[in-house]
């Protein structure tokens, strides 16, 4: 007879809050990318157009906030050392964002900004408040002080503080509430969005994740606090430069923050890359690592739209492929590397949770292909690469190829997902 | 290097080769060699085997199902002891525990 006299492990959330997260992001992936191929030509014009807005929107919340919410249901409470507060309101959040991001997107790519765009945006708002709500009482029981948590926390204010923008700048299209026109506040409403959820979260939980599965001792708490300090004094400081409509050049300051703390965290990842236990370093790990170093590139871009702005030349090309490289770029890097670092795991304690020691189980990491895994990754670069040089030189021929590529590296990415989704048990 | 407390040497080395078969499966090596066990005790009179184990973190993914195989390896090398396992974080486990084999796994 076996017994416990002391379980001290505290229950992980259960599989079925986040993997329908999980399926709704990749889904969104795949959609992003058809509207991607039935819409290259869009990327040779003004990035104010309706279909870019429409892929826009379904990265960013379909895609990129869909599998944060799902994963992060999972993570928090290993980050906090709690339980999760709630399941109904991880279900509650699910189904308003689930509904809400169609509603939008649609409205978005058939530019009828209407009431449908509006209850779209709320639905998204309310599902942003069941999260945080989730997230606030899940940190305030665990009573633990942890940088990471704190990241994600304010990370999460950050998105509602972004959507909020949004839902106002919708209906300031149909009614005039605001003092300019939607398309003035654009950048307030990316940027929140970009650095303070997207950044900010990314490096809060990356800081935590990279070294545990690299298995390396490197942890600078210090570090990580003084990036969370600049990088919200550079969103804060932009916001205030923004609103006080001062010269261009001055957004060099927020900007060179960011830069510091991107440069920051590329060294911390490096450090725990140096001083890591496990040698070998899986592909999914590297793809996550190339990803930091991903980060880079919009920052180069943005210098170069500012430098531009200063001398009052605005280029629209710089502007699209800023965007391009964020969400297309450094985000789908890393999320296309982190699922097959966290899926398998939820999947194979659905599956062989009761059947721990009846058999000889598959490891997490056989659930998928790793054929197929790398096939994504080559076929996701050249993509990568290749539309971004289209966008640069606004060439159709090449955004239609780069499209083709981008089509099948998420092709490929749903087919891994739902191979595990739908992985049999080997043994009874 | 860890070192596992015993009470019974001869019985403890024999629950180690039991326990080399447990492995977790995200780093891939054997519970023995990641320095996941801090004591193993054993009660002649009561037939009870005490295991007092940890895991590379509270919240594990994988610790339900290390712990109820570590338990399952036990009963097989010991049936006719009852096996308690307890499962303790403090003092947490760290890098330092892995044994010379075990880095030399993680190394290749």
């Amino acid at each position: 007879m076996v017994v416990t006299t002391n379980n001290n492990l505290v229950q992980n959330t259960t599989y079925k809050v986040v993997i329908p997260f999980y399926v709704y992001a990749a889904l969104s992936f795949f959609a992003a990318t058809v509207l991607l191929f039935l819409s290259d030509n869009a990327f040779t014009q003004h990035y104010f157009h309706p279909r870019t807005l429409a892929i826009t929107h379904t990265m960013a919340l379909g895609w990129g906030t869909m599998i944060i919410l799902g994963a992060s249901h999972q993570l928090v409470p290993v980050l906090i050392e709690a339980k999760l507060f709630s399941n109904f309101l991880a279900y509650l959040s699910f189904v308003l964002a689930g509904l809400g991001i169609p509603l939008l997107v649609y409205s978005f790519f058939t530019f009828q900004l209407n009431w449908i765009a509006q209850i779209g945006a709320i639905l998204i708002n309310a599902a942003i408040i069941c999260y945080l709500t989730n997230l606030a009482v899940s940190i305030w029981q665990s009573k633990k002080e942890n940088v990471h948590a704190v990241f994600v926390f304010t990370a999460s204010v950050w998105l509602l503080v972004t959507a909020l923008i949004g839902l106002l700048l919708l209906c300031n299209f149909s009614q005039s509430i605001l003092p300019k026109d939607s398309l003035h506040y654009l950048s307030l409403h990316a940027h929140i969005g970009i650095v303070g959820w997207f950044l900010l979260l990314v490096i809060g939980v990356g800081s935590r994740l990279i070294p545990m599965f690299l298995i390396s001792k490197y942890d600078n708490r210090k570090e990580l606090w003084l990036i969370y300090f600049l990088l919200n004094g550079a969103l804060i400081s932009f916001i205030i430069l923004f609103f006080s409509g001062v010269d261009d050049v001055l957004f060099m300051l927020p900007m060179a923050c960011t830069l510091v703390v991107l440069i920051l965290f590329a060294k911390y990842c490096y450090k725990a890359y140096q001083q890591r236990i496990r040698k070998q370093v899986d592909e999914q790990v590297k793809i996550s690592l190339l990803s930091v170093a991903m980060m880079l590139l919009p920052i180069v871009l943005l210098l170069m739209m500012i430098v531009l702005l200063v001398f009052s030349f605005a280029n629209a090309r710089l502007a699209l492929a800023y965007g391009f490289s964020i969400f297309f770029g450094w985000l789908t890097a890393i999320i296309l590397g982190m699922t097959f670092k966290t899926l398998p795991f939820i999947v194979w304690n659905k599956v062989y949770h009761n059947r721990a020691g009846k058999g000889k189980t598959p490891n997490p990491k056989d659930l998928f292909s790793e054929s197929v895994f790398n096939k994504m990754g080559i076929a996701y670069l050249a993509g990568f690469c290749l539309f971004l040089t289209g966008v640069l030189l606004s060439n159709a021929i090449t955004l239609q190829v780069a499209s083709v590529l981008l089509l099948i590296t998420a092709v490929l990415y749903n087919f891994n997902v739902l191979k595990m989704l739908f992985h049999k048990p080997l043994i009874k | 290097m860890n070192e596992v407390i015993t009470n019974d040497q001869e019985k403890c080395d024999q629950s180690l080769a039991a326990l080399h078969h447990v492995i977790d499966p995200e780093i891939g090596l054997n519970i023995v060699d990641l320095g996941l066990l801090y004591q193993i005790d054993f009660d002649e009179g009561n037939k009870i085997v005490f295991v007092s184990m940890t895991l590379t973190t509270q919240f594990c993914p994988m610790g339900d199902s290390i712990r109820s195989n570590a338990g399952k390896a036990m009963q097989h090398a010991f049936p006719q002891y009852t096996i308690d396992i307890d499962l303790v974080f403090d003092p947490p486990w760290s890098q330092e525990r892995i044994s010379e084999q075990g880095k030399q796994f993680l190394n290749q």
